[in-house]
């Protein structure tokens, strides 16, 4: 496999802040990467070592196979689209998208060519004689890809470029960015909090904790098998049990199957614990149940069941019930 | 428009009264045939025009004014945006202590920069009255300049600058390109204020004189410690004339709020 990018002992440290500890990392070539965490994990932080605004306390970066530590942000033809957008307000939409060719000095007849191509790319051929303060919120993102495709750069960096948008606009631009991918082959590093964003659009993703990577891989090798109780958490899993042997095991709350006697249903192997209901979150397609339990080393749990709506018991706060556990989707975690 | 207190209602009109007022009894008074400054006018003339305009100590020293106003504008610009970048934009350590010690020209009293100015520049140095003055009337107005072009930076996005960057631009094309072209209205209002507080500046002017270079306003002074007659109020006017062209110009072509507040959309 090749790599577009490779970050290599890396640290940024900001006064007694770590806030990337030295990780290594590559960033497959002509693939979407995601660098998915909570808020301070250090992923934009990284983002921002591998565009060049910041340099690596230690460590070194190479792009393209070439050491490019060193290299200020204007000479590493790498294409970046800003949280902000970041367009430039005095600017039309043609001449925003032609700034980088006028850096590289490209002749104005060809920047006219590459401005419409980029600009059809993402549909906006239509506005390129509009300044930016007259477009949405939607457009203004598309110029802002279009501006960092126009230059043909090496990556694709994306810094949260969908958590602007509106919740409808926001699923649409996934599609959109995962076509642009699909077309144009570029290496696109994307950084986002939004595990749904990550799941749906990476074909690799690295999940990032306080500076340091605990998972990485393709989202159908992640999802299923978290590293971690934070990946864990951090995907979705609600529910963490220790086993007998003092191990912690986590499974998602769909998996948990309830009723109100011990032997329905009996078709999985697994624990089968009791629990008495706490609460009851109807919501149409599905039911949300929380269940006061204790799991088989004899600790207090509390467990979250999320059921389909059509086949759950019928259930209140205060009633006793069965919690099943199948074996099958139990997931064994590492310690963090 | 949102609805105000009356108390605080009155107390903005009371106050533009005071303000306005006496303005309108010069403005009405310039306009007299009579020879005394008194209201209500003795009848219409424009002769007191006429009289401030062929006077021979307005005319150059209105020139000396609008000379040093605008050089000295020009200097504090040129000394206080990079100031003002070093301060927003630059890692500089303590810098609100560098921002504050900038600020400081605010707070020393006028006559005492003027003395210390005529001490060691005019005595000490040998330096000329204008020399003195364009060094002395820079310092005062550095501090607006550092302010206002400060807080029209404070809203420019930097990652507006850090895209420029990543599209190839070095730092200087980036400051041409993206920077300065932001920067406009807050230079343009930062210019306006210090050539006004420049054009206002009696108490350094006054200190800082010489036979060979008078400021405007030392030289009304001047007359009208000696003279009581309505060419001062012919004179005034005509500089209220020009202020108000000025702000006029300033509010076709930017926009009042954006050139006083150095604001850019």
């Amino acid at each position: 496999m090749t790599h577009a990018a490779r970050f290599h002992g890396v640290s940024q440290v900001f006064g007694d802040f770590t806030a990337v500890d030295n990780i290594d990392l590559d960033i497959p070539d002509g693939k979407l990467t995601t660098l998915l965490g909570p808020s301070g994990c250090g992923k934009t932080t990284s983002l921002r070592m591998l565009a060049g605004y910041l340099a690596p306390t230690r460590g070194t970066i190479s792009i393209a196979g070439v050491d490019s530590t060193r290299t200020p942000p204007e000479r590493r033809n790498l294409g970046m689209v800003f949280q902000s957008y970041a367009l430039f307000p005095h600017m039309s939409v043609a001449d925003n998208v032609g700034f980088g060719l006028k850096m590289r000095r490209v002749p104005a007849a060809d920047r006219a060519r590459r401005v419409t191509e980029s600009l059809e790319l993402v549909g906006l051929a239509h506005l390129s004689a509009s300044k930016p303060k007259k477009l949405s919120g939607g457009q203004q993102q598309r110029v802002a890809l279009a501006r960092a495709i126009a230059i043909r750069p090496k990556l694709l960096l994306l810094d949260e470029p969908l958590s602007n948008l509106d919740a409808r606009l926001r699923i649409q631009m996934r599609a959109e960015i995962r076509r642009i991918q699909a077309e144009t082959g570029l290496a696109v590093v994307l950084v986002t909090h939004d595990q749904d964003e990550a799941l749906e659009m990476s074909d690799e993703m690295v999940l990032m904790k306080d500076g340091r990577i605990q998972q990485q891989g393709t989202p159908q090798a992640v999802f299923p098998a978290p590293a971690n109780r934070f990946v864990a958490e951090f995907l979705g899993y609600e529910n963490f049990l220790t086993d007998a042997g003092g191990a912690t095991t986590t499974i998602r709350p769909e998996h948990l199957a309830l009723s109100v006697s011990e032997r329905t249903p009996a078709a999985e192997t697994g624990a089968v614990l009791p629990g008495v209901v706490l609460d009851v979150a109807y919501r149409g397609v599905d039911v949300l149940v929380t269940v006061a339990s204790a799991d088989v080393s004899g600790a207090r749990v509390e467990l979250l069941a999320d059921l389909r709506a059509e086949s759950a018991p019928d259930l209140t706060p205060g009633a006793d019930v069965w919690v099943h556990v199948p074996a099958t989707h139990l997931v064994p975690l590492a310690a963090d | 428009m949102r609805t105000r207190h009356p108390i605080a209602a009155s107390l903005a009109v009371g106050g533009y009264v005071v303000m306005l007022v006496p303005i309108l009894f010069v403005v009405v008074t310039a306009f007299t045939a009579g020879s005394t400054l008194r209201f209500p006018p003795d009848g219409f003339s424009l002769r007191w025009f006429e009289a401030a305009l062929t006077y021979e100590p307005f005319t150059s020293s209105l020139l000396s004014s609008l000379m040093l106003a605008a050089i000295s504008a020009v200097l504090a610009l040129a000394l206080g945006v990079p100031v003002a970048l070093a301060v927003h934009r630059g890692a500089l350590p303590g810098r609100s202590v560098v921002e504050g010690l900038f600020l400081s020209p605010l707070i020393v009293p006028e006559l005492v920069v003027g003395l210390a100015l005529y001490q060691q520049l005019m005595v000490g140095f040998g330096l000329d009255n204008f020399q003195t003055l364009l060094l002395g009337h820079t310092v005062l107005m550095f501090p607006y300049a550092v302010r206002v072009t400060g807080a029209s930076l404070a809203l420019i996005d930097p990652a507006v600058e850090d895209a420029a960057r990543g599209l190839g631009a070095s730092p200087g094309r980036t400051f041409l390109s993206v920077t300065l072209p932001l920067l406009r209205p807050g230079l343009f209002s930062a210019a306006l204020l210090s050539f006004i507080t420049s054009f206002n500046n009696v108490p350094l002017s006054l200190l800082l004189q010489s036979r060979d270079f008078r400021t405007l306003p030392v030289v009304m002074l001047d007359y009208v410690q000696q003279n009581y007659d309505p060419i001062v109020a012919a004179i005034s006017v005509l500089i209220l004339a020009g202020t108000v062209l000025v702000a006029v110009i300033a509010e076709r072509t930017v926009g009042f709020a954006r050139v006083f507040g150095g604001i850019n959309r």
